[in-house]
């Protein structure tokens, strides 16, 4: 059903986080101060690649205002951070890898005594020969980033035999993809509090907090519980903050100076020290036989994971694993090599890899098409994985008709239409409104099949808890962070839609180590079916337990009972008042010692079998776009753009609009505009001035989102993520529109306006001027 | 020593004012730090996002290139000065209802360059409406239900395809 307001006017609810949005009221984790705090810097590297022979601290700390420095040697603990795998120095002292490295910080009265203080540390380098280059990373007599080698990971699948024999087209290109960054509007910071008792308060954006708490915990050598981080609410994420950024450094130095530490990084500092998206160089061969059925499928991946590992490995295998897109090809032969350079550190970002080499395989549908003279949309569908054929990886996976429902619904659409109207690949413009004769519209689509939860051989562990607090409150306690994805609001309609009460009865807590149980992060798009899932394991017992209460305070059989709005109403008298309120409950289970509760653990469903990696829920999308180029500045507009997702049921309407929206938007730039360029391993922007994230000028006049909802009886896995899902297909649609347009092939991204205009036969340019 | 303190004197959302602070202050961070007023966030600290939009005599500006000095007897108005009392302005609540906002922080800025624009020009084409809104950046909505709450609150926005 096509999502909007009025589709969806039931639970199109006012999000419970958004008032105070709006009004300005909300205080983010950096927006917070304390009295007596001390503002804390970071030493960044000078070079990207380099030795350190010494660190003198000494005129930064006889600096008046300067309150602590701190470099490697004041590390209690562990020296190393690392989302999978501690890997990332803290406070680097024998070697530089990146620019990004910190050597020391520094806690100060002011952040401008800080920021002088950073500048009195001297530190002799040596420098050393720059990786910049991920293709020859692993040439020999390449230095060595790590003990181990420039190479950090190596992925394989093979399925069949690998031979183009019998292969009527043959299509082989190299794809590139862009160093995207996350540009979250917050950057990364927070307040760190060290308490009377000895414990340590950390206040800061992640989308883990007990991950932040156990690496933290490691590297000051503290218990886990001696730390409390709050981790909610975050000024946007999109995967950039699940790693640690400032908090290493903010802990330490609370625990120097014993006074709490503001930090909030520059933008500057936040490009630089901040993870981005691999850049991949995908090279595709693909065949197919005579009438359009994929034979054969070679794929090279090989990814740039920067200085350290953080989520390279696991990236690497998404990519992989979803190289082969939502089809069923007989023989495959994926590759994937992620290594490391002296470049920025590259990680987790909004759809994890998917992005690449969905932009490489949807690209190479279209060359195919075009040369066996079919259309791309019915080429996908030849090739379109049917129900019950195993993923990518030849697991077993949850079934669902999501990659033919979205097929088929994109069809419906009217951008549809009006592309049907078109020869593939003849470069004619469509019946046009615009008038401009150097102008030339294309519409172009793609599709996408996504996993779901972090995949085979990652703990995926989840849990929730229900209570009711002595005020009478239904309070659910999730460890979920809210950076916008809308948790409140989600949360909020599954509680009314489980317990059937009101708005007022309930209480949500999230994003708080001391007050939530371990909920796995807030990330891969699980949260919003990690939190169905508790509570589908949590209701029988919770409502059981009140509905017993209620029985023995009304002398009415539980079986006559129901929750309802206010309290427990008798079955059909939902409307009616209540028999007995939650507070009376409350009260009464205060009285009795019995308090009400349920909590639950359980892990994110994997398959049983299967390469790690695997995933088991998959969700799907189409995706069409309407472009104008621009022939006299190469320049692209997406004009409409038309998704069709298929992630089971709606929970919340405005949040999966918005997430759609919302990834569209950002896989705009991915396409368009967005290059974190670096040359010999220096960032080359610094700031949106010359990183171009879209814009309103930018943003296409017409999104419609059309939302599939059914899932096959007796499905028990319920609403998948729509997180990332809506950011995956965008750019391999705009480019197939440009094809479309101009008869230009793209397979560089962000693509370059240059290039288009080069492309352009002069001749062909002369008439459209005329 | 020779006293450089200067005291800038201005109105704060409705609220004459008198702060030390050096003349190169950003207003930006006078309002952050000095006055606790962190509704108005900062996130490029160029000018170019738009989080830390304010009103300066009734037109929006980036109080991060607003210094202290020029914002001497002139009226400012941040976020927390945008909504009358309890009731929210209509923008905010258009905002509200329509999904126009995410994970919040660049949503203060983007409601202060609204009330300008449905101050000023209350039947804007689309084009009119992306001139006023392009400085100021989100990335969480796509924008699409910041346009939705635009034509919402009482803005008639030509669709032009």
């Amino acid at each position: 059903m096509l999502l909007n307001r009025e589709t969806y006017a039931k639970k199109w609810i006012i999000r419970p986080d958004g008032e105070e949005k709006v009004t300005g009221k909300l205080r983010y984790l950096t927006d917070l101060t304390a009295p007596g705090m001390l503002y804390g810097k970071v030493l960044r590297s000078r070079y990207p690649h380099a030795w350190i022979l010494s660190i003198d601290t000494t005129k930064a700390r006889q600096l008046p205002g300067v309150r602590a420095v701190v470099t490697a040697k004041d590390v209690p603990g562990m020296n190393l951070f690392g989302i999978a795998f501690p890997h990332q120095p803290v406070l680097c002292h024998d070697r530089v890898r990146y620019i990004g490295d910190a050597l020391a910080a520094v806690a100060a009265d002011t952040e401008e005594l800080a920021e002088y203080a950073l500048s009195l540390i001297e530190v002799v380098y040596e420098p050393l020969p720059v990786v910049d280059d991920p293709e020859t990373a692993l040439d020999e007599g390449v230095m060595k980033l790590h003990p181990e080698g420039n190479l950090l990971h190596r992925t394989s699948l093979q399925q069949g035999e690998m031979s183009f024999a019998g292969c009527a087209h043959i299509v082989e290109e190299t794809y590139h993809t862009p160093r995207q960054m996350h540009t979250y509007m917050e950057t990364e910071g927070g307040l760190f509090i060290p308490e009377a008792d000895g414990r340590l308060t950390v206040y800061s954006p992640t989308q883990h907090g007990y991950k932040d708490r156990m690496q933290l915990a490691r590297i000051l050598a503290m218990a886990e519980e001696q730390i409390r981080v709050i981790s909610s609410p975050i000024g946007g994420s999109f995967g950039g903050k699940d790693e640690l950024n400032v908090q290493p450094f903010g802990a330490l130095l609370a625990l120097q100076t014993g006074s709490p530490i503001k930090m909030h990084n520059s933008r500057k500092e936040s490009v630089i020290a901040g993870i981005k998206r691999h850049p991949m160089r995908i090279r595709m061969k693909t065949g197919v036989d005579e009438a359009g059925h994929m034979v054969a499928h070679q794929v090279r991946i090989l990814a740039d994971t920067g200085a350290y590992a953080t989520l390279g490995c696991e990236v690497l295998n998404f990519a992989t694993e979803h190289a082969i897109g939502p089809y069923t090809i007989p023989n495959i032969d994926v590759e994937g090599t992620s290594v490391y350079t002296n470049n920025g550190v590259s990680g987790e970002f909004r759809g994890f890899g998917g992005n690449q080499v969905i932009f490489a395989v949807e690209s190479q549908i279209e060359r195919l098409a075009e040369k066996l003279g079919m259309d791309a949309w019915e080429l996908r569908k030849l090739n379109l994985r049917a129900p019950g054929d195993p993923g990518p990886m030849g697991q077993k996976i949850v079934q669902t008709e999501g990659a033919s429902q979205v097929w088929s619904k994109m069809m419906e659409s009217a951008l549809w239409a009006k592309r049907a109207k078109l020869q593939p690949g003849s470069g004619q413009s469509p019946p046009s409104e615009s008038q401009d004769p150097w102008t030339r519209r294309g519409i172009g689509a793609a599709m996408v099949m996504h996993g779901a939860g972090l995949g085979l051989g990652i703990p995926d562990h989840s849990g929730g808890r229900l209570e009711l607090t002595p005020e009478g409150k239904i309070q659910a306690s999730f460890g979920f962070e809210e950076f916008g994805q809308g948790l409140y609001a989600a949360l909020t309609l599954m509680l009314q839609d489980v317990f059937g009460c009101a708005t007022d009865d309930i209480v949500i807590v999230i994003g708080d180590t001391d007050r939530v149980p371990s909920s796995g992060s807030s990330t891969a798009s699980r949260a919003t079916t990690m939190m169905w899932r508790a509570l589908q394991r949590l209701r029988p017992p919770f409502v059981h337990t009140l509905l017993q209460l209620a029985s023995e305070w009304a002398g009415i059989a539980a079986a006559e009972l129901a929750t309802g709005a206010g309290g427990i109403h008798r079955i059909g008298d939902e409307a009616g008042t209540p028999v007995v309120t939650y507070a009376q409950l409350a009260e009464a289970a205060e009285a009795a010692a019995k308090p009400i509760l349920a909590h639950t653990e359980f892990d994110y469903p994997t398959t049983p079998e299967g390469l790690v990696g695997a995933h088991y829920l998959y969700s799907y999308a189409a995706v069409a776009v309407e472009v104008e180029v621009n022939m006299l500045t190469g320049r692209v507009k997406v004009i409409q753009t038309d998704h069709v997702i298929a992630a089971g049921p709606v929970i919340n309407p405005m949040g999966f609009l918005g997430q759609i929206e919302g990834g569209s938007g950002m896989a705009l730039g991915f396409t368009l505009t967005e290059d974190a360029v670096m040359k010999e391993s220096a960032y080359l922007r610094h700031n949106l001035d010359t990183y171009l994230v879209p814009t309103f000028k930018d943003s296409p006049h017409i999104i419609r989102v059309e939302a599939i909802e059914e899932l096959p009886v007796g499905d028990t896995f319920g609403p998948r993520g729509v997180g990332e899902i809506g950011s995956v297909g965008l750019a391999p649609a705009i480019t197939a529109a440009v094809r479309q347009a101009t008869g230009i092939w793209v397979s560089r991204l962000p693509l370059s306006p240059e290039d288009i205009v080069q492309s352009i036969d002069w001749l062909e340019r002369v008439e459209a001027i005329d | 020593m020779i006293n450089t303190t200067y005291v800038l004197k201005c109105a704060i959302n409705g609220k004459a004012v008198a702060i030390p602070v050096p003349a190169s202050k950003r207003m930006s961070d006078i309002l952050r730090d000095d006055l606790l007023l962190t509704g108005t966030k900062v996130s490029c600290e160029i000018g170019r996002c738009g989080a830390c939009m304010v009103l300066l005599d009734g037109k929006p500006v980036n109080s991060c290139l607003l210094m202290a000095y020029q914002a001497a007897g002139r009226e400012v108005t941040t976020i927390e000065g945008i909504s009358a009392g309890e009731d929210l302005h209509p923008v905010q609540q258009a905002m509200l209802e329509e999904g126009g906002l995410q994970c919040g922080y660049c949503t203060a800025g983007m409601v202060v360059t609204l009330t300008a624009l449905w101050e000023i020009n209350p039947a804007p084409t689309r084009a009119e409406a992306e001139q006023a809104l392009c400085g100021n950046i989100c990335r969480c909505t796509g924008y699409e239900g910041i346009f939705r709450a635009v034509e919402r609150c009482g803005l008639s926005i030509k669709r032009e395809g």
